[in-house]
């Protein structure tokens, strides 16, 4: 027994804690469900003679599991950032990020990942590439050594068969290393390489910039379906509008407040974009810098004149009963 | 058809031309060097200095042959060939010599790996980096004499003057292959639920280990330099040594194959590096 503790007052602790531990498991089951967490985060970057450069301010965002989350902005506002510090390789100045329901401290298995650039292992066949992760993570360093080791080869093997079929590839691609790869063949196996691993988040940094337009296309094609099969939850940067409104659930836009700010992006649009129709959601009094971006999703409607500024919650006040569901002529490349 | 000047940079030989083209010089060079020693025989015909084809020949012929001075002699008539080749002056200095380049080139393999921890794991970039910076700049034959009263004159002085001399540009060198691995190739092998150490020897030591290779190959004459310079000071075998008492006796009949052999010897060793390197990375190649 504690000293100095009388009964009443061990039961009243005793209750409080259970509170406590109810409360956390709550809080845990709304964090799982809310697949990635960011909160006030804000990112700057030390320059010379003390000064610092603001690239992210007081971010904060909620996404749920199964959302295909599309940030989008213009070069430099800081989209691929919030991806890194997503996948751990970077730490906000203020705020933070939980992923999976805990914190993101370091880059970790949690997440699948898919760069523009780089996304293979060079020295590793496709079939190499695709079983290196699940064989890794039940195999360390020396684990080859032990007999249970081909076993699970033998069934990771099968599965990466699987995975190359499903993503369109030959079965004879499976010996070829990344450099006889086109790009949209080696983006294909960087999606599987993620999937093995069974991730229930997925980042892609601007995966297919590099591409051609009809395997651009493809690809977008390939990635939706694989995403409305095992909805995974995907942040998917890009700075390409009409493949943001093709493959997401959502769309987030950053943008400066003004090019000539010292400090950083902010949520400029958040928007839920539904099959059948959308709702729009804006985050303060923030001035639409990327009004020209976001023009495609009123079917051509301009909602502002190019250079003039408005509020954004004025400029979407305002146009909201004229939005209308996405409809993206076929050249673009987009969602019907 | 246009036909380009061979000044034209879009100008290329065919295959024929171009083999007949890098035969030219090395046929140059044997030209003056008969000239030269057919002159200098004329007017000497006991001349050593640039030896005739015939001097030549009996300098290889006792250099495969026969051992050195300092070793017993095997009769020709009671021996092999095999075993004449065996006890030879060329093999023993060719295997003390081997001995020592062979045990160096293994102990750089621990500096290649430090430095693969130096470009990958900060701390240790920051605990060693700048030592090495540093080190690389000593220069390695000031530290002979030292080396010398430390390891003596034995081969273990030659061995640790190769591996200063060769270890920091090495590390320096690897260093900056392993920083030049794509970020995005760490993080996705983390994401893969890789830990530190299958990320340092799984994806970076395995992409950056036909560069080390090439890195080695360019090494190669260094590492030969710096046994030279040691065996020819101080040692009692070895190609150097050999070739440093030919010297006092002007024996070039003795030192011009021992040099080709040399050469020979490094471009083989070159050669099979390249080829293994080749094999075992079929990818680098592209």
């Amino acid at each position: 027994m504690v000293s100095g503790m009388s009964t009443p007052e061990m039961t009243a602790g005793l209750h409080l804690i259970g509170e406590q531990a109810t409360r956390a498991a709550a809080k845990a089951k709304v964090q799982a469900a809310k697949s990635i967490s960011i909160e006030d985060v804000s990112v700057s970057y030390a320059l010379e003679r003390s000064a610092r450069r603001c690239v992210l301010e007081n971010i904060s965002l909620e996404i749920e599991e199964g959302e295909f989350v599309v940030l989008l902005g213009e070069t430099g506002c800081g989209k691929s950032t919030l991806l890194r510090m997503l996948l751990g390789q970077e730490r906000p100045t203020a705020g933070q990020i939980s992923v999976a329901g805990s914190r993101v401290e370091r880059v970790d298995a949690r997440s699948g990942y898919v760069p523009q650039r780089y996304s293979l292992f060079p020295d590793r066949s496709v079939l190499d590439n695709l079983m290196m992760g699940p064989l890794t993570s039940k195999f360390h360093i020396l684990g080859r050594l032990r007999p249970s080791y081909w076993e699970a080869r033998r069934a990771v093997k099968a599965e990466a068969f699987r995975q190359i079929t499903h993503m369109g590839l030959q079965a004879s691609d499976a010996g070829k290393y990344p450099y006889q790869l086109s790009g949209g063949m080696q983006q294909r196996v960087a999606i599987a390489q993620a999937l093995m691993m069974k991730n229930r988040v997925l980042l892609m940094d601007e995966a297919f910039s590099a591409l051609d337009p009809s395997t651009r296309s493809s690809l977008q094609r390939l990635l939706r379906s694989v995403w409305s099969e095992t909805r995974p939850t995907v942040v998917f940067v890009t700075h390409n509008t009409a493949e943001a409104l093709f493959l997401g659930t959502r769309l987030i836009v950053l943008a400066r407040e003004s090019k000539d700010d010292a400090c950083g992006s902010r949520v400029t649009l958040d928007m839920k974009l539904a099959e059948g129709g959308m709702t729009l959601r804006t985050h303060g009094q923030e001035f639409l810098d990327l009004v020209e971006h976001v023009e495609a999703v009123s079917c051509g409607q301009r909602l502002t004149a190019p250079g003039e500024r408005r509020t954004a919650s004025d400029a979407w006040g305002e146009e909201l009963g004229r939005v209308e569901p996405v409809r993206v002529s076929p050249e673009d490349g987009v969602r019907q | 058809m246009t036909n380009l000047s061979p000044f034209d940079i879009q100008a290329r030989p065919n295959r024929l031309l171009a083999q007949a083209l890098s035969c030219v010089l090395f046929v140059v060079c044997i030209g003056l060097y008969m000239h030269t020693s057919v002159e200098r025989h004329k007017e000497n015909a006991e001349d050593r200095v640039v030896p005739s084809g015939h001097q030549l020949v009996a300098g290889i012929r006792s250099a495969v042959l026969e051992p050195a001075e300092e070793d017993d002699y095997i009769p020709a008539e009671s021996a092999s060939t095999w075993e004449r080749l065996r006890h030879s002056m060329i093999w023993k200095d060719t295997a003390s010599s081997g001995g020592r380049f062979f045990i160096s080139l293994a102990l750089l393999i621990p500096f290649v790996v430090l430095a693969v921890h130096i470009g990958l794991f900060p701390w240790f970039g920051a605990g060693f980096l700048r030592f090495f910076l540093f080190f690389d700049k000593i220069v390695a034959l000031s530290l002979l004499p030292i080396l010398f009263i430390a390891f003596g004159i034995d081969q273990w002085s030659k061995i640790a003057l190769i591996v200063i001399g060769v270890a920091p540009t090495m590390i320096l060198d690897v260093t900056q292959m392993v920083k030049a691995v794509p970020q995005e190739q760490i993080v996705k092998a983390f994401t893969l639920d890789a830990n530190n150490f299958d990320v340092a020897y799984r994806v970076v030591f395995r992409q950056v280990l036909p560069q080390v290779i090439n890195s080695l190959r360019l090494n190669l004459k260094p590492m030969m330099l710096f046994l030279f310079a040691g065996e020819m000071i101080a040692a009692s075998d070895g190609l150097a040594y050999r070739i440093a008492i030919m010297r006092r006796h002007m024996g070039m009949d003795v030192i011009l194959p021992y040099v080709l052999w040399v050469a020979l010897l490094l471009f083989l060793i070159d050669f099979s590096l390249r080829v293994i390197n080749r094999r075992l990375h079929p990818w680098f190649q592209a």
